[in-house]
């Protein structure tokens, strides 16, 4: 909090200090490339935290500026114009979340394919306001207005650019100190395992997009005032390529960076360009450059010879928790049921009429052959494969081709086979977001008390001695051993106390001791949470000591069906398993 | 005891700036130029005639005794980065009036800045009615274009039916809107029109409907690369051999552009050619080849309109005594100046002035027939 | 459908073919966003005005053409591209980079002015019926012809067979002995050299200028969008689909009609069908 005012401040010195040292032409100028500078930092949140390439972001902003335009030229009433600007935020925010929600529902990746989206938008937008001369005025452009309470271009509209890029520096820097900017790292990071946690990324994404769009909004309406005409060239791919390359070089995973890339290189090339014939040769270099060897671009350099120049100790403070508000989740008490799944990809049958039904508590362990069709069971509970004929039930309910991120709100968990955690994060921030999971509010991610959540589940689990977690809370999980992060990911599954637990190999990778004491806090888990756990193994000695009963799967159907002893004793079961007729 | 010393140093610092002003600096005018862009080719040649016209002038006294310094902006940016450049002329470089030679959206941006207190010469040919206080309009028009020279190529080539084709803005539809009434007058008839997004690079859908409605003629209002493009593909298809072109924007870069082999056939009508057969004219691009070189830039239209525009600039702030906006707008109607074109005379606003028709046919302009003093029907009658 | 619409489709399918196989290798197989390919299609099509200005004779513009894009894809892979396998992000910026330079450095050289090229074969021939120029029908069988012969070898080469184990596993097929970086480097410069022949096939019936590239870039990938990437029979549908669209809505309605039809069909691509109609996956 103290960091946020402290730069704040800082920056507020140096903008104000501005309109003393150079003409009022030059600060004119400065506040062009500074409100351009708010749509870039936009972009800069949505690139460097989000991972989402925006490559069209000039249609919010010239849209926004068209629609100033159309207010100021039509309404005179000061109050009345307000009102209204604050519409056009609000109408682009809400654009901007129902159409990126929409286009990124049921898919787990924010690849290059979206970014071709927003550029053929505003190629579209572009020659929509080129061409519809009623409304937009045309190749010409939109003018004859007056500015906002009728404040000087040269003079008092300045301040307003300060004080919107305070706003939009305070708002993104805060974005970091909340949950809500660890969830959008968080889904940079590992989307699928977010999705598990119960968070619906595409409303996410949909919720970040429009941070983007409303800050570009904003930047579009300041720009009608400041220039007194707009023309179609302010919703062009050529904006927005400029807008995504001052970000690229200012640097995006720094709130200020791009503010930096849009004065320094956007007003430096309308200096220079007259001047220097190779200017723009050497700006295609310098984007290249950065985009090679430098992704952080200038504002990671100066991170960089910061920390270089301030040794700064980092204090492992003592985490002081409370306890987290209950969870959300569904909580039943019955059994799942598998009624005649068939599985296809293509040709081939992934599960080929799975019938059975689970107990409604205990530890149920499958084992089968590789390719038998265990993981892809889980899948097809959790929703990331689609069953096409048949149905799981639980309760009397279908919970079968639902997105992935509905499992959780019904209660269901889920570790996967291969450890997925957030690498880039820190165990605590990991464990941080299963404490949200299924439980937080929107209100509790905009609260720095939400970090400090804890469950009993996670408080008992993390209590067992030898967990080797509880010491290593400020280490990034990328340079945490695998058998750790299979602790790690335990944890966070059963955080939010999912009534049905399934586990993919929790053991795999560990050493003897790490598996004893794996199993252990599993049993612990059930006993505690009295419900269901549904676990796949490989190793025997394991499901011996752990399991309330046995399910045999192979090639896509259940083979057997009983205790561990009955199974054992099992004739087809053993063919199977020593290599006998298929 | 400090705020005295301040004033006196403000004093002394304001009496030098006085000194300094009357007896050693030019007359800076700023001309704002399209050195990027779509219409980037043109800077080139554009300078070229905005340094002559200087040279001229201040070979002949300068501007009221007082010799004048230009100041080169690039306005081929869009309009916001385009006032900043005429801004930094004026506030910062103290530019005392304006020649602009670019596009009407930069224009609009521009009447929006200066509001009237800085003379300011808008030269390039355009679509007609912009007026403002201390604005002067020495551009070609669609009605000094068109009106004299579509009746005579009508009845020279017998092409009664006629294809109006352009880019998808004002300029061209506020030229046709004219045609139509120019063609209908002369007795011809208007068998299509149609308007095309600037993105768009190829025309053949648009040549099959010229193909289709049995055009004689076909008036080209397209600019730029599409322009090229689309005489290229004209004369592929052998549409020449069906209709004559008249383009009123199709100058010697585009005609170079478009290549000998197919321009049979296009006329293009303009203000002015570097081919004009006058002694005025020759002996202007004779001063300008050994000025600037025979490799210089192609003399245009669109470049040798800064020429005309400092040279009415000139004959106005001769008349009114100064650059001051109240008293230039006070006596410029009926201002006379001599350039390569022939003789302009300023009247409402606009420049009445000779139009010359040229055909392209073999890949440089000819002109085959001039119309003395055409007045535009499109300027500012108050 | 009078004849002079099926030809006009057919030669718009061509040159989009033309210039997409180049972007349609880079892009599928190699996984580069080139946002550089319309400026390589430009600096085929200035060849022939490379090739009159250092006085050579015009039957030497092909070589000129393909040592011209030859050498600057080389410079670009070699600096570059190899830096990008892998990145699809990275890769859109840096070559969009990239276009602003060879824009630039072309316009330094040459300046902003339009160039011509003179057609080899002027005139029209009577073809089903109507008259059409006879460039462009040579044109349009040779592009099928190459597209045929191009299928036929690919299918059954054992240079394909590399490229298609390179695209699947590149570990694997490095370890197997294909020298996987010269191959890149192979099918970027092919790309790129299809690309800059392209270019130099246009050259006599278009405008050329620095800035012509754009827009053969925007048809290109989406036409790759939409037909598919990783076969030659994906991107001749997407090319047919994109190319014959555009015509069709051009000729019914107008020319913006047709822009904006091919931009909604692909932003529809792009969300329903990312992979396309013809996905090789």
């Amino acid at each position: 909090m103290a960091f946020i005012v402290l730069v704040n401040a800082a920056l507020l010195a140096v903008l104000l200090a501005i309109p003393f040292l150079f003409d009022s032409y030059i600060v004119y100028q400065i506040g062009l490339y500074l409100i351009y500078g708010i749509a870039a930092q936009g972009i800069g949140y949505l690139w460097g935290r989000i991972g989402i390439l925006p490559l069209g972001q000039a249609m919010f902003f010239g849209l926004s500026a068209y629609a100033t335009a159309r207010i100021l030229l039509h309404f005179d009433s000061l109050s009345l114009q307000l009102i209204l600007l604050a519409g056009v935020m609000l109408v682009a925010g809400l654009t901007a979340f129902l159409f990126a929600s929409v286009v990124f529902k049921g898919r787990s990746d924010s690849g290059p394919f979206f970014s071709l989206i927003t550029l053929a938008l505003v190629i579209i937008s572009e020659q929509v306001a080129g061409t519809a001369t009623a409304i937009t005025g045309g190749f010409n452009g939109l003018s004859g207005y007056n500015t906002l309470a009728g404040i000087d271009q040269f003079g008092g509209l300045y301040l307003m650019i300060v004080g919107a890029v305070i706003f939009s520096t305070v708002v993104l820097m805060s974005f970091d100190r909340v949950p809500f900017g660890l969830v959008g790292r968080a889904m940079a990071d590992n989307e699928q395992r977010l999705q598990l946690l119960g968070f619906p990324t595409h409303i996410i994404k949909g919720a970040a997009f429009a941070v983007s769009a409303v800050f570009a909004a904003l930047a579009g309406i300041l720009f009608a005032n400041h220039q007194g005409i707009v023309t179609p060239t302010s919703t062009g791919f050529l904006l927005s390529a400029n807008l995504v390359i001052w970000t690229a070089v200012g640097g995006r995973y720094h709130v200020l960076g791009p503010l930096l890339g849009a004065v320094l290189i956007g007003y430096l090339s309308s200096e220079l360009r007259d001047s220097f014939q190779y200017w723009e040769v050497l700006l295609a270099i310098l984007f290249i450059v950065v985009v090679l060897k430098a992704p952080g671009g200038l504002g990671e350099l100066v991170d960089k010879s910061v920390s270089r120049l301030l040794v700064t100790k980092k204090a492992t403070a003592k985490r002081v928790f409370h306890d987290a508000p209950p969870g959300r989740i569904g909580n039943w008490q019955s059994a799942v049921q598998f009624n005649d799944v068939h599985v296809k990809i293509g040709p081939v049958k992934i599960l080929n009429g799975v019938q059975f039904t689970t107990f409604p508590k205990g530890i149920l362990c499958i084992i089968g052959p590789n390719g038998a069709g265990k993981t892809s069971l889980f899948n097809a509970i959790t929703g990331g494969l689609r069953v096409s004929r048949g149905e799981i039930n639980v309760d009397g309910k279908s919970i079968s081709n639902r997105s992935p991120h509905q499992a959780l709100r019904s209660g269901i968990g889920r570790k996967l086979q291969v450890p997925s955690v957030f690498h880039s994060l820190r165990v605590w921030e990991n464990l941080c977001l299963s404490m949200l999971a299924g439980r937080g509010r929107i209100p509790d991610y905009f609260k720095p008390s939400s970090f400090h959540w804890q469950s009993r589940a996670l408080q008992q689990f993390l209590s067992v001695p030898h967990i080797p977690l509880a010491d290593r809370s400020d280490e990034l999980v990328s340079s945490l051993a695998q058998g750790h992060r299979q602790f790690l990911e335990f944890a966070m599954t059963i955080a939010a106390e999912p009534r049905i637990l399934l586990l993919d190999e929790p053991c795999a990778g560990l050493s003897t001791d790490e598996t004893q004491l794996m199993t252990r806090v599993i049993k612990q888990y059930q006993t505690a949470n009295d419900g269901l756990i549904v676990l796949i193994e490989h190793d025997m000695s394991i499901v011996k000591s752990i399991a309330d009963q046995v399910l045999v799967l192979h090639q896509g159907k259940v083979l057997a069906n009983g205790t561990y002893d009955e199974i054992k004793s099992n004739d087809s079961v053993r063919d199977v398993y020593a290599g006998g007729t298929k | 005891m400090k705020t005295r010393l301040i004033k006196l140093a403000a004093a002394v610092a304001l009496a030098t700036s006085a000194l300094t002003g009357s007896v050693y600096a030019d007359i800076k005018i700023g001309v704002l130029v399209p050195d990027s862009g779509p219409s980037g080719l043109f800077g080139p040649s554009t300078r070229n005639s905005a340094t002559l016209a200087a040279k001229e002038i201040n070979a002949a006294g300068g501007i009221n005794g007082e010799q004048i310094e230009l100041v080169f902006a690039d306005v081929g940016v869009p309009p916001a980065e385009a006032t900043q450049a005429a801004l930094r002329l004026w506030k910062g470089q103290g530019v005392k009036a304006f020649i602009g030679m670019h596009d009407s959206a930069v224009r609009q941006a521009l009447l929006g800045l200066f509001k009237g207190q800085v003379p300011y010469v808008y030269t390039p040919v355009y679509e007609g009615n912009a007026c403002g206080k201390g604005l002067y309009v020495t551009g070609e028009t669609p009605s000094q274009q068109l009106a004299p020279v579509i009746p005579y190529l009508m009845a020279e080539k017998d092409a009664k039916k006629w294809y109006l084709i352009g880019h998808d803005y004002n300029w061209p539809r506020d030229t046709n809107k004219l045609a139509k009434q120019y063609i209908a007058d002369a007795g011809g008839e208007v068998v299509g029109e149609e308007y095309l997004p600037f993105s768009v690079s190829e025309f053949d859908s648009s040549l099959q409907k010229i193909k289709a409605s049995g055009a004689e003629g076909v008036l080209i209002t397209l600019v730029g690369g599409g322009s090229v493009g689309f005489n290229v593909a004209f004369a592929g298809f052998g549409l020449d051999k069906q209709a004559i072109r008249l383009g009123t924007l199709i100058e010697e870069n585009t005609l170079a552009g478009i290549g000998a082999a197919n321009a049979n056939g296009l006329y293009s009508s303009s203000g002015y050619f570097a081919a004009i057969d006058s002694p005025v004219a020759k002996s202007f691009s004779s001063s300008y080849a050994s000025e600037f070189g025979t490799d210089a830039p192609v003399l245009n239209t669109l470049g040798q309109s800064a020429y005309d525009g400092l040279k009415l600039l000139a004959a106005i702030a001769a008349k009114a005594n100064g650059l001051a906006v109240s008293a230039m707008d006070m006596v410029a109607e009926g201002t006379t100046f001599e350039s390569p074109r022939g003789k302009g005379v300023l009247k409402d606003g606009h420049v009445a002035q000779n139009i010359y028709l040229a055909d392209g046919t073999g890949g440089m302009f000819k002109v085959v027939y001039s119309f003395a003093n055409v007045p535009t029907s499109e300027g500012c009658a108050n | 459908m009078s004849s002079v619409l099926i030809l006009n489709i057919l030669w718009q399918i061509s040159i989009l073919a033309m210039v997409t196989i180049g972007l349609g290798i880079v892009f599928g197989q190699l996984k580069i966003m080139n946002m550089a390919h319309g400026e390589l299609v430009m600096i085929g099509a200035y060849a022939p005005v490379i090739t009159a200005s250092l006085g050579l004779p015009a039957v030497l513009q092909v070589p000129v053409c393909i040592i011209t894009v030859g050498i600057v894809a080389l410079i670009l892979e070699r600096t570059i591209i190899r830096h990008l396998y892998g990145r699809p992000f990275d890769s859109l910026l840096a070559t969009w980079g990239v276009s602003i330079l060879l824009r630039e450095i072309v316009e330094l050289l040459f300046g902003r002015g339009y160039q011509s090229v003179s057609s080899p074969l002027p005139g029209t021939m009577s073809v089903l019926g109507t008259d059409y120029p006879a460039y462009r029908i040579v044109v349009i069988i040779g592009v099928f012809a190459f597209f045929a012969i191009l299928i036929a070898w690919y299918r059954r080469s054992a240079i394909g067979t590399e490229i298609k184990a390179m695209v699947e596993n590149c570990e694997l097929a490095h370890a197997c002995g294909i020298n996987t970086s010269r191959l890149s480097s192979l099918c970027f410069v092919f790309g790129a050299l299809t690309a800059g022949i392209a270019g130099m096939v246009l050259a006599p019936t278009i405008r050329i200028e620095p800035m012509m590239g754009l827009d053969y870039l925007i048809r290109s990938f989406f036409s790759l969008v939409v037909g598919g990437l990783g076969s030659v029979e994906g991107l001749m549908l997407g090319v047919g689909i994109i190319g014959g669209l555009q015509s069709a809505l051009g000729a019914a309605f107008d020319q913006t009609y047709g822009y904006l039809g091919i931009l909604l069909l692909s932003i529809f691509f792009l969300w329903l069908r990312p992979n396309g109609i013809y996905s090789s996956r």
